[in-house]
């Protein structure tokens, strides 16, 4: 049995934050409808694409974020479109979408307009919200993070500030998402209350608990500004060094964390009571001292060698690993961060796995990403449309 | 309306620490349930109570202001009650202080479990079982329990000695090796903690499934979210090209992966101002290069496409480097996005708390009666239901 089993979310989202949203929930046995515009979701075009060759079943960002959706195309532009998103949302509990304010005015998503027609909670991920001045702003991966998270105090003091890797800020937002749709979830299967919920995802990032709640709660208490570091380590040992294949991150701050640090590298001359006094530890000397002992041990190790020696000793000292490293790592697979999809076009592929392991409603990946469109005449008949009508409406680009 | 929170009548014990765990549990006492925090009074809690718990004024000074930037930068006789850190992840919830390593207290505990829906807990492996609450201890209080085990990197196999915390879970992850400068080693990179958020909202919603998942068929479980594991998953298009096409991507700086170009972070006039900017089509690059005054360098052939401005992508950065810094950085946010252009500040912790959209939307509450400063809101607001503020 699935944890979310008979649970039913009518997708609009698009792009990567609201299908992550989704995503959580379809991989945890929700039937997701998502509705496509006509020619698709813009993410089927993101890169990477499979083997470097574009096509709109090809895009690994599309293949990940909509594993165990169905597709719908529709033409909300359209009035049958919108008549057919209606009745398709009657089959459902709960609406998330991904529009602007100014795109639900035009294509009849509105919290009140979807209500007027069926009985579901509504969530809406916009980039600002429905009020306020910026509502109708734009928004990127960099700048949500730029404007929403900490991005003012990561990187170097003499650099400009750094964006995290990938499109990770979005992905975060779309996490949110499903913490706020299961939210209604339960308010709505509890209480029997129906709901909007306004998502800003550029209130997720101020609220990230990635150093920028605390803060911004740390400027008002003390008026003091978290700023980029001078440098990338502070204190006799600590950052991240570079070992024979590649880095490790170290954290030997005074204390046990040191004391299991020297544990590790296991030389004596780093033992002794000097190490402990603040004084020396922090000054250069220690660090040059220390340095000429710490660089050579790890370079003549790799970074999993590392951090075996690590675990042993019980050092805060772990791996710096790539995309590479993660796809071919032995005990990673073992665990089950891969598995496979079976796709009917592209065959089967790997795909990242699960985000947790539960012991009754496993998560589980039931279908591949859909192909555009591909659920179309199914739902369209679910909801109450002849053969004949959902034709006409193909035939007249309303639906695809 | 209390009654009405979606959680409402679902009660935590509490056993988290540092930022994950205690993340998770956050977002579930915002949404209504009764989260108790059980605390040893004998073994701090690090990271989040307060630096250390005889930190003065002067320490104060020398740490990070999230972790010691307490009112008026004076931690005072109770710094484990006023470090910003401690406010924000402990909002909501009530403590309960009880020395589990002895009997009596261990006592106490079962009978807390006994009461309780779920148990959360992302303490170093073995931690719980040292004191005698292994998941069959914990069941045997509680059958029906939903169990939420949040360790770094996983419950087996053979890394699961490893110690970190957020910096370490990050580098395991994927994440520290995506977010340097083009130019420079990771080496370089600073710690974060992305991985908490993560883990955070992902233990959230875990829990959340498995509660309905109760509801529906009187059955709990137990939860094992690995953070490092968890938090790979926001690398998606490294891991997939990784395994697809046998790839590995390293850091491309503030640059999309999207095909955005231009993407960065430029600076503006003043002192450590920065715009953050993405040309997402080729029309926001015409809109961009319009508003900067349709300049030679902007309208020469080979630009009007992203594949042709990623082939002189560093010199478009250049330039348009030299164009912002000469302006100011508002004036440029509000002006690009009249214009169509997808820009924003790069926001401090200062212009957070004076912007006015943030203000106009009701973004920050206060809290009474502990303290007079103001903390964000958490993020939803929905009909029908609120969060609750009883720090």
């Amino acid at each position: 049995m699935d944890a979310l089993e008979g649970l039913t979310v009518l997708d609009l989202t698009s792009q990567i934050a609201g299908p992550y949203a989704t995503k959580l929930l379809a991989d945890m046995g929700a039937r997701v409808i998502k509705v496509e515009k006509p020619g698709g979701d813009a993410a089927r075009s993101l890169g990477p694409a499979l083997h470097d060759q574009p096509g709109t079943e090809r895009s690994a960002t599309y293949q990940f974020l909509n594993t165990n959706k169905e597709s719908v195309v529709l033409d909300l532009k359209n009035e049958a479109g919108r008549e057919a998103l209606y009745r398709i949302a009657r089959l459902a509990d709960m609406v998330v979408q991904s529009f602007s304010p100014a795109q639900e005015e035009r294509l009849g998503t509105t919290y009140e307009a979807l209500r007027a027609r069926a009985d579901v909670s509504v969530l809406s991920m916009t980039n600002f919200g429905h009020t306020g001045p910026y509502r109708d702003y734009k928004l990127s991966d960099t700048v949500v993070f730029a404007m929403g998270g900490e991005m003012f105090s990561h990187g170097l003091l003499d650099r400009e500030p750094l964006k995290l890797g990938g499109t990770a800020a979005l992905l975060q937002c779309g996490a949110m998402g499903a913490v706020a749709a299961m939210g209604a979830v339960h308010a709505k299967e509890v209480h029997g209350v129906s709901q909007h919920v306004d998502l800003a995802l550029f209130d997720t990032q101020i609220n990230s608990i990635d150093r920028r709640s605390a803060a911004i709660l740390a400027y008002r208490f003390s008026g003091r500004l978290q700023e980029r570091a001078a440098g990338p380590s502070a204190g006799v040992a600590g950052g991240i060094y570079p070992t024979a294949d590649g880095y490790v991150e170290v954290t030997a701050t005074s204390g046990s964390y040191w004391l299991r640090f020297v544990e590790m590298i296991d030389d004596d001359a780093l033992r002794g009571p000097k190490w402990l006094d603040p004084a020396f530890a922090m000054s250069p000397a220690a660090k040059e001292e220390a340095d000429a002992i710490v660089y050579p041990w790890m370079l003549t190790r790799t970074k999993l060698e590392v951090w075996a020696e690590a675990r042993r000793a019980h050092a805060m000292v772990a791996p710096v690993l790539t995309a590479m490293d993660l796809a071919n790592d032995p005990v990673f697979r073992e665990r089950g961060l891969w598995t496979e999809v079976h796709h009917k076009i592209l065959g089967t592929l790997p795909m990242f796995g699960r985000p947790y392991v539960f012991e009754k409603t496993p998560w589980r990946i039931r279908q591949a990403a859909p192909m555009l469109g591909e659920h179309t005449d199914g739902v369209l008949a679910e909801a109450g449309y002849p053969a004949a009508e959902i034709s006409r409406m193909k035939s007249q680009g309303v639906a695809g | 309306m209390n009654e009405y929170l979606p959680l409402a009548g679902i009660r935590i014990c509490d056993f988290t620490a540092v930022w994950a765990g205690q993340t998770a549990t956050m977002y579930l006492a915002d949404m209504g349930a009764e989260c108790i925090k059980v605390e040893n009074p004998f073994i701090w809690n690090p990271m989040t109570r307060a630096a250390s718990p005889r930190i003065n004024r002067m320490m104060a000074a020398f740490a990070p202001p999230w972790i010691a930037g307490h009112p008026n930068g004076e931690p005072g006789p109770r710094p484990w009650n006023n470090c910003p850190a401690f406010i924000q992840v402990l909002r909501n919830k009530k403590s309960f202080t009880v020395d589990s390593r002895r009997p009596e207290g261990l006592a106490i505990v079962k009978s807390l479990i006994r009461i309780s829906d779920v148990l959360a807990e992302n303490l170093a492996l073995g931690t719980l079982e040292k004191i005698g609450l292994g998941d069959a201890a914990i069941r045997a209080e509680r059958p029906d329990i939903v169990i939420l085990h949040m360790p770094a990197f996983g419950r087996t196999g053979e890394y699961i000695e490893g110690r970190g915390y957020g910096a370490h879970i990050d580098s395991v992850a994927g994440s520290t090796v995506l977010r340097g400068y083009r130019d420079t080693a990771p080496s370089s990179n600073v710690q974060i903690f992305a991985g908490d958020f993560w883990g955070g909202m992902h233990g959230a919603f875990a829990v959340m499934t498995a509660l309905r998942h109760r509801r529906r068929t009187g059955e709990g479980q137990v939860i094992e979210l690995s953070q490092a594991e968890s938090s790979a998953q926001m690398f998606p298009q490294a891991a997939l090209d990784a395994a697809w096409n046998g790839r590995d991507s390293g850091s491309i700086g503030n640059r999309s992966i999207e095909g955005f170009v231009p993407n960065g972070v430029f600076q503006c006039a003043g002192d450590d101002r920065w715009l953050a900017l993405s040309c997402r089509s080729d029309e926001e690059w015409q809109a961009l290069v319009r508003f900067m005054g349709s300049p030679a360098w902007a309208t020469r052939n080979g630009l009007e496409t992203a594949p042709g401005r990623a082939a002189a992508e560093d010199e478009i950065e250049e330039r348009i480097e030299e164009w912002t810094s000469r302006h100011d950085l508002y004036d440029l946010f509000h002006g690009l996005q009249a214009a169509g252009v997808t820009a924003g500040p790069v926001m401090s912790a200062k212009d957070a708390v004076e912007d006015p959209h943030l203000a106009a939307n009701g973004a920050w509450t206060r809290l009474r009666p502990r303290t007079t400063t103001r903390r964000p809101t958490s993020r939803r607001r929905r009909t029908g239901s609120r969060s609750r503020m009883c720090v």
